[in-house]
């Protein structure tokens, strides 16, 4: 018998709006997946359809080997923590931790035993006692939490779990969180708008985009090997400087030319790009801190005025105006350069990626 | 600037000392509510205070006699004999027995009525106007539905009855069918308004609630108590109350329908005190019944204030 | 296990569950319908045994209101009751419109220039609307006996503005208290008077709350009885006064006359059920629940 979540193109649509359109998917057992994307790109809607939540228009979802899209939330037996927490406001954070359990079999004792492990899993044994009304932000989320863990489901889902929670509790509630998740020997799904979130927390991260998936890869891989523009965008912080371009040619070393808003630039590139026609339109995807600077311009150099200088702390972000386009070029803070000075900058080799017209990655 | 501008042109006008000292700004609320008050003084509370000296005189309406004082060793005279009448306490109980019946109706139609429509469906605004229709008619025009009703030769009730058993019914005949013909107008007449506020807590419950439950596989009782009542009950409680203060002072209803009767079988007690006051004139006798009356109202007012600002303080 | 498929809530269902609720409306409903129906028949099929659900209209009885014995159309008397609906209404429409702007106000002062014991006078004022009527009718009957305002219109629509006024002020208060004050404290910085910031910004935001007021303080005016029972004269009499007139009657209940009154008088009170569906919840608590 097959375990794990498998989706297979699952479609949603409201009226005329497809809100999620064949999406295919497959969770392990004990793996972590991390649903990102922008909001509205139908993320929590796949997830409230492996719920039950939402019926679903075409295609199927399995988990532990059976078509659960008949089935009906309670029957699927799936544990979920919401955005928003969904506490019991009338009852007491132990009963709330609890309240799942009384659709099983289980002694009191077992219970309590339950509770008390939950509890001291996520610092909660002091609040035990008190109402979701009562509680601090952080508290709420864990209970959140906690009410979905204590139970032997068939799967794990939590939508946006830090959403809520301001910058510091975030950090410090994500690697609770994921010390959590790690005990968790069923599929896990958490859908996410914050990529540090899901870089963190997942062993697979989806990136969606208008309902449809854009690339599924371990956080090193996403970030490394982004298969599209999208993807490269969404990714990294600050994002990803994408410059359109124009291939001129290949270099005697292997190295490509391009036409960069004017500018001719050689740059090292993966192998896979070289097959490209000279005149092809492509876009050269570079993170900001993959630059280098380098004294003298020359023809693997891309020349640009400083604009904006903003520090942050170990490094700082230049705003640099090449032409009409600005790039985004993070430095150690250690660089100084003034407002208005012409930089020029060399792109790291292997590390720059050549997205083809459609925008997909040149491999 | 502009506020200095208009300062200068509140300085121009002091001519009348009088108007200045009237509008100044601390003296803006109580000059505000000084109509309301003075008109609710002149209508209500004199008037009330009036009565309340009344009830220690001796005083026929009907009568040319000044009301004449009851001395100061038995002032208390006309308590002493509303309060030892036995029609008085059998009007008590009447009420009592109304009030228990109409309200635990209302509250169990009006309920059932709010999980109807405790959700969307095609003509939904339609079918609650027509049921919210009741509360919002005369106690008259009610009355005059029901007596219809009730009428013992081509009334419905008396027409269905007569299928099984081939005799007319005539309910307002009896001391209990009056009672229950008054307690079904009522509870038909104010169901609408428990359902209304029953409805309003249905619909305050997140939605994302019952999705919760749905995960936690909870049953529909555990539902019910754990998330839906909690949201209704201060509601309810506040329905049963405002509706035990009003139909404490049911009169209209009653003397449509039965006029007290049979006998004084259906007497409330706002009817009693009517009869007292305007087909017997024991005017002053009246006036202190009415005294015993206000002082229940004022405490079941009281009671409903306190759960509305502990509601307010929930939300 | 089924049962669990069952939604609670706020949900969405479909045209079974409008059948449904519409077969329990309808018979909640039916009082009404059976009064309306009745108003359409001859005395003959009013008086039917079995009932008679269907049958020819007739609007006799709607005739019959305003004029005695239509049938010998010679000398069609007026019935007096054009006076009475006139009545109902002129004295509804003045003693609201005259509560709404004392009341007003009142409830701005309430609201927004609270007073020592503000709460105090709040519940007084609740308190002399949930008294019984029957409390205050007998000292004002005295009271209106000897000042002569007993049977005049001046009497009753004061009587009934101060009926009225409670209701206006604890609802119109619910209102302002809901809107924010920081609107009003930046027109004050800019230099407005208090006067302006009341009338150019305090009302227009309550505007439908003061119509809504306005219209459930029309309905309980236009339906009260025992104040208009014992207060008004053969030329102040208000329409439900002359229904239980006309149920006392000394040959006999016509019930088909009696039907068309009520008819009559039902109709503005459906279309402001209709109307007002949004507001009802706060004005049948007078402005003490909101939602």
């Amino acid at each position: 018998m097959a375990s794990g979540i498998q989706i297979r193109q699952m479609t949603k649509r409201f009226g005329d709006l497809v809100a999620v359109n064949a999406v295919d998917l497959d969770i392990d057992d004990g793996e972590v997946l991390c649903l990102l994307g922008p909001s509205g790109c139908g993320k929590t809607t796949t997830l409230r359809m492996v719920a039950g939540l939402e019926d679903v228009s075409e295609g199927e979802i399995c988990i532990d080997g059976n078509r659960v899209n008949d089935i009906s939330t309670p029957e699927r037996n799936v544990a979920m923590a919401f955005q928003f927490y969904a506490l019991y406001p009338s009852i007491t954070v132990a009963e709330n931790l609890s309240y799942p359990l009384h659709a099983e079999q289980i002694s009191r004792a077992e219970i309590k035993a339950r509770i008390a492990s939950v509890a001291d899993k996520l610092d909660l044994t002091e609040v035990l006692n008190r109402y979701p009304s009562q509680l601090a932000e952080g508290e709420k989320q864990r209970v959140a939490v906690g009410r979905a863990i204590i139970r032997k489901p068939s799967c794990f889902l939590f939508d946006e779990p830090l959403s809520r929670l301001d910058i510091e509790l975030r950090q410090q509630m994500r690697t609770k969180v994921k010390e959590v998740l790690a005990g968790l020997s069923k599929p896990t799904v958490i859908v996410t708008h914050d990529q540090i979130e899901a870089l963190t927390m997942a062993d697979r991260i989806a990136v969606m985009r208008d309902g449809k998936i854009e690339q599924v890869a371990t956080p090193h891989d996403i970030f490394a090997a982004p298969s599209n523009t999208f993807v490269a965008g969404f990714i990294g912080t600050p994002g990803m400087n994408l410059i359109p371009s124009v291939i001129e040619g290949v270099s005697e070393r292997g190295e490509l030319k391009l036409n960069i808003d004017g500018q001719h630039v050689v740059v090292d590139v993966n192998a896979g790009a070289m097959n490209l026609p000279v005149g092809a339109k492509v876009t050269l995807g570079v993170r900001p801190r993959f630059f280098e600077t380098v004294a003298e311009s020359s023809e693997t150099t891309l020349s640009g005025k400083v604009d904006i200088i903003e520090p942050m702390g170990a490094e700082t972000l230049f705003h640099v105006l090449d032409g009409t386009r600005e790039l985004r070029v993070v430095m150690d803070r250690t660089v100084r350069f003034k407002e208005g000075e012409t930089i020029h900058l060399e792109f790291q080799p292997k590390l720059t990626h050549v997205f083809d017209a459609q925008g997909s990655l040149v491999q | 600037m502009t506020t200095l501008n208009s300062n200068a042109t509140e300085q121009q006008s002091p001519t009348f000392g009088f108007w200045v000292w009237l509008m100044a700004p601390e003296r803006r609320g109580a000059l505000l509510i000084t109509p309301a008050i003075v008109l609710l003084f002149a209508m209500n509370i004199l008037p009330l205070m009036w009565s309340f000296g009344l009830s220690f005189f001796r005083y026929r309406a009907n009568r040319l006699n000044p009301p004449e004082f009851l001395g100061w060793d038995n002032m208390f005279r006309n308590y002493e004999k509303v309060t030892s009448s036995s029609a008085i306490w059998d009007s008590f109980q009447t009420t009592a027995i109304i009030v228990a019946g109409s309200v635990t109706l209302q509250v169990i139609i009006g309920f059932l009525l709010a999980l109807m429509f405790a959700r969307e469906f095609p003509f939904r605004k339609i079918l609650l106007s027509m049921v919210l229709t009741p509360m919002m008619l005369s106690f008259v025009a009610v009355g005059v539905f029901f007596k219809f009703f009730y009428e013992p030769s081509f009334g419905l009730l008396s027409q269905a009855i007569r299928v099984f058993t081939g005799e007319p019914y005539i309910l307002l005949g009896t001391k209990w069918g009056s009672i229950w013909g008054i307690i079904i107008a009522d509870a038909w007449m104010w169901s609408p308004f428990v359902m209304l506020l029953v409805l309003a807590g249905l619909v305050s419950v997140p939605k994302y609630l019952y999705e919760a439950a749905d995960i936690d596989r909870a049953s529909w009782f555990r539902r019910f108590r754990t998330i839906t009542f909690p949201y209704i009950k201060s509601l309810l409680l506040l329905a049963v109350l405002f509706r035990t203060i009003e139909t404490f002072k049911l009169f209209d209803l009653v003397y449509i329908i039965t006029e007290g009767g049979p006998g004084s079988a259906t007497e409330t007690l706002s009817v009693y005190v009517y009869r007292q006051g305007f087909q017997y004139f024991r005017t002053s006798d009246a006036s202190a019944l009415g005294y015993i009356l206000l002082f229940v109202v004022i405490v079941l007012t009281n009671l409903y204030l306190y759960v509305v600002n502990r509601r307010s303080e929930e939300l | 296990m089924r049962f669990f498929r069952k939604k609670q809530g706020i949900g969405k269902a479909g045209a079974g569950w409008s059948l449904f609720a519409g077969v329990v409306s309808l018979i909640y409903f039916f009082p009404v319908l059976w009064i309306i129906l009745t108003a359409f028949k001859t005395r003959t099929d009013t008086l039917s045994i079995p009932p008679k659900f269907i049958f020819t209209p007739t609007f006799d009885n709607f005739i019959a209101v305003f004029y005695r014995s239509a049938a010998s159309s010679q000398d069609a008397a007026s019935t007096g009751f054009e006076l009475y609906f006139f009545n109902s209404i002129f004295i509804a429409g003045t003693s609201v419109i005259l509560a709404l702007i004392i009341g007003t106000l009142a409830s701005y002062g309430f609201s927004r220039h609270p007073l020592r014991g503000n709460d105090t006078y709040l519940f007084v004022i609740l308190t002399t609307r949930m008294l019984p009527p029957i409390i205050a009718i007998i000292p004002i009957f005295l009271m209106f006996r000897l000042s002569g305002l007993s049977g005049t219109y001046i009497g009753i629509i004061l009587l009934y503005t101060a009926f009225n006024l409670p209701f206006s002020i604890w609802m119109i208060k619910s209102f302002f208290d809901e809107i924010s004050t920081d609107v009003e404290d930046a027109a004050r910085m800019d230099g407005s008077r208090d006067r302006g910031v009341f009338f150019k910004i305090c009302l227009p935001q309550v505007k439908a709350g003061l119509a809504a007021t306005a219209v459930f303080a029309l309905i309980l005016t236009w339906n009260e009885f025992l104040f208009a029972l014992l207060l008004t004269g053969t030329d102040t009499r208000t329409v439900p006064v002359q229904m239980a007139r006309t149920l006392g009657g000394e040959i006999g209940v016509d019930w088909g006359l009696l039907a068309a009154i009520v008819t009559i008088f039902l109709i503005p009170v459906f279309a402001v059920t209709y109307m007002l569906q949004n507001h009802l919840l706060r004005g049948v608590t007078f402005g003490t629940v909101k939602k």
